[in-house]
């Protein structure tokens, strides 16, 4: 970072502050947000409660696994946000100044989405043994394959990996906050490289809990399975998932009139590229995985894709590579829908659709065996996980939100962001 | 451009204007020295209605494009026609090639009309026209290439790449004539201007 002296930072400081777009009123979240967030955590009271019914009235496997399902989706968006968060300090970013608050603020909840996860995880382990995660039941080890890979599952080894994610992932998301929030505070630009210090060392160790994450939580379910791949599914759909939510939330701040001339349609353009580019590799990912298991032909590997590409959730196979990549492929290519908040908005709704239908067709799958197949009617278990998980998920977010600025105030690349524009 | 520019055997427009020896006259160039000159340059001569004109940097200037109310290129949609191309190329050669033609001859067991193995060469023949439609729809869209110009034949547009900047006004503009033009371009700041004949 090309330095200058001191005195003219803290000149450049007070110009930011004296800009009127840096105003109170511009930066600070609407007192709906408030409501919004309450209403959010009752929706998702009340979700979290009809999926608990639904254990009762439909088993506890189908209820673990919808919630299973949906905590998947708002654990890897909030990763996706972590890395992202990460490497817009590593590249020294200019432009995403005045978003990358909310980046942080979507990041923080990392260890939240895991606390989530964690309860069910346990319930599964000592209680309801091996209802969603196959290797859990008691006799497993019986199974060759599972024997084979006891030292990994081993109950301890297990859970010291969870802690483990907890520890990375709260620090990391939490520190780079903090550093962010500090910097509103004194104008330190020094913060900055500390954050890009903790950057370099944090993306790879993120990048692997992540794939190990995935690995231990959502292939473990059937641990028949692998692919090398896996890690980086479950990043690349997490990505698209967290840009989503950005390009909905900073379209949903403008629409109340916030952020005035702070997030600009060239703001909207470069998320809606992220999304975009996004969408393509999660399909790069998707397709790769999917077709060296059907070109190599291995059974511990083609069982899984067979039960999601053939039978009851075919559909689902061919909605994902539509739904998930086709149709926002187009709908995103033109520049001007990337600009406009509405229509980046629409796609990016979209988009969280097809992330739950993404999990879905992960981990849904396993209640179909023995004869036994859940009819549509059962659904609503796994839609009152989704708006359980996402209305806790999403309230917390918006108090998040609503606790500080919407913007860094003392960021030095601040005066970059508000000048920014894509000469594209 | 004009097809004459490059088609010998099409004779050319009759010149609208010529000097005092009898030359045709291309159009007029001003030189201006600053950046700053040259863009609000630009943007007097975006607002006066010129159609056929152009500027010359030697470096890209930011946002000139609006200063000098420039449309958008059709290019994208010569790319996207351009990958739909490719895209019905790789599935049309590969179905025939393995369902049809070749029907019979198995591959690892597969099926002979499986889509999966099709995938790489249709994203591969995708990119491959859309590639080529950016660099020669860009070219064809420049009128490119093509030997030479007449400002190439000015001792003083050399400057365009070193540190001066070039408004230039062709002849062919409905609004062009030679001494309005001139004057009109001297008044928006240019540092000198010069008559353009058409060599």
């Amino acid at each position: 970072m090309s330095q200058i002296s001191a005195e003219a930072y803290q000149k450049t400081l007070a110009r930011i502050a004296a800009d009127p777009r840096m105003a109170t009123g511009n930066i600070s979240a609407p007192p709906s947000a408030a409501r919004l967030s309450m209403g959010l955590l009752g929706l998702g009271a009340a979700g979290l409660a009809v999926t608990v019914v639904g254990a009762v009235v439909m088993g506890p496997q189908h209820a673990m696994a919808s919630y299973l399902m949906a905590v998947g989706t708002v654990l890897a968006m909030s990763l996706g946000a972590l890395i992202l968060v990460m490497c817009f300090h590593m590249v020294n970013a200019g432009w995403c100044s005045t978003v990358r608050r909310q980046f942080e603020n979507l990041a923080s909840l990392a260890p939240v989405a895991l606390i989530l996860l964690l309860p069910v995880v346990l319930l599964d382990m000592f209680v309801t043994k091996g209802k969603v995660w196959e290797w859990m039941a008691p006799g497993a080890e019986s199974d060759p394959l599972i024997a084979a890979k006891a030292g990994y599952f081993h109950p301890v080894f297990f859970l010291a990996r969870s802690a483990a994610y907890l520890v990375l992932w709260g620090f990391l998301s939490a520190r780079l906050r903090a550093l962010s929030t500090e910097q509103d505070r004194t104008g330190d630009r020094s913060l900055s490289n500390r954050a890009r210090f903790m950057s370099a060392w944090g993306l790879p160790l993120t990048a692997l809990s992540t794939a190990f994450a995935g690995f231990d939580f959502f292939m473990s379910v059937q641990p028949h399975f692998f692919s090398t791949m896996w890690g980086v599914y479950i990043f690349a759909g997490g990505a698209v998932a967290c840009m989503a939510v950005m390009v909905i939330t900073f379209s949903a701040l403008r629409f109340v009139g916030r952020l005035n001339g702070l997030v600009t349609p060239e703001h909207f353009h470069d998320l809606g590229k992220l999304l975009f580019a996004f969408t393509c590799f999660w399909a790069y990912i998707a397709f790769s995985q999917y077709f060296l298991i059907w070109y190599s032909n291995i059974p511990e590997e083609t069982f899984w894709m067979l039960q999601r590409t053939t039978g009851a959730w075919r559909g689902a196979g061919i909605l994902l590579a539509v739904g998930h990549f086709i149709i926002p492929f187009f709908f995103l290519l033109p520049r001007t829908v990337k600009r406009n908040p509405a229509f980046a908005s629409a796609g990016a709704a979209w988009i969280l659709f097809m992330h739950v239908v993404d999990y879905a067709w992960i981990v849904r799958p396993i209640l179909h065996h023995g004869g036994h197949a859940p009819t549509p009617a059962s659904w609503w278990v796994d839609i009152a996980a989704v708006l359980g998980v996402w209305g806790v998920f999403f309230g917390l977010f918006v108090t998040r939100l609503a606790s500080g600025p919407l913007t860094p105030l003392k960021d030095p690349k601040l005066p970059e962001a508000m000048s920014h524009k894509n000469y594209v | 451009m004009a097809a004459s520019d490059y088609l010998p055997f099409i004779r050319r427009p009759k010149p609208g204007f010529v000097t005092e020896t009898g030359e045709p006259v291309w159009g007029v160039m001003a030189q201006f020295d600053t950046t700053v000159d040259a863009y609000h340059a630009a943007e007097k001569m975006r607002d006066a209605g010129f159609k056929h004109w152009d500027l010359h940097a030697p470096f890209p200037i930011h946002g000139i494009e609006e200063a000098m109310g420039q449309k958008r290129t059709i290019l994208p949609f010569i790319v996207l026609g351009a990958a739909f191309t490719g895209i019905a190329t790789a599935i049309g050669m590969q179905w025939w090639i393995t369902a049809v033609d070749y029907a019979g001859f198995t591959v690892q067991g597969k099926p002979y009309d499986a889509w999966e193995p099709f995938t790489m060469i249709i994203f591969e023949l995708g990119v491959l026209f859309s590639a080529f439609a950016s660099l020669f729809g860009m070219l064809a869209l420049n009128g490119l290439p093509r030997w030479h110009h007449p400002l190439l034949c000015k001792e003083r547009f050399l400057a365009s790449s070193d540190d001066k900047f070039f408004v230039v006004v062709e002849a062919r503009d409905p609004s062009f004539n030679p001494e309005q033009t001139s004057r009109f371009l001297r008044e928006i700041g240019a540092s000198a201007v010069e008559l353009v004949e058409d060599a």
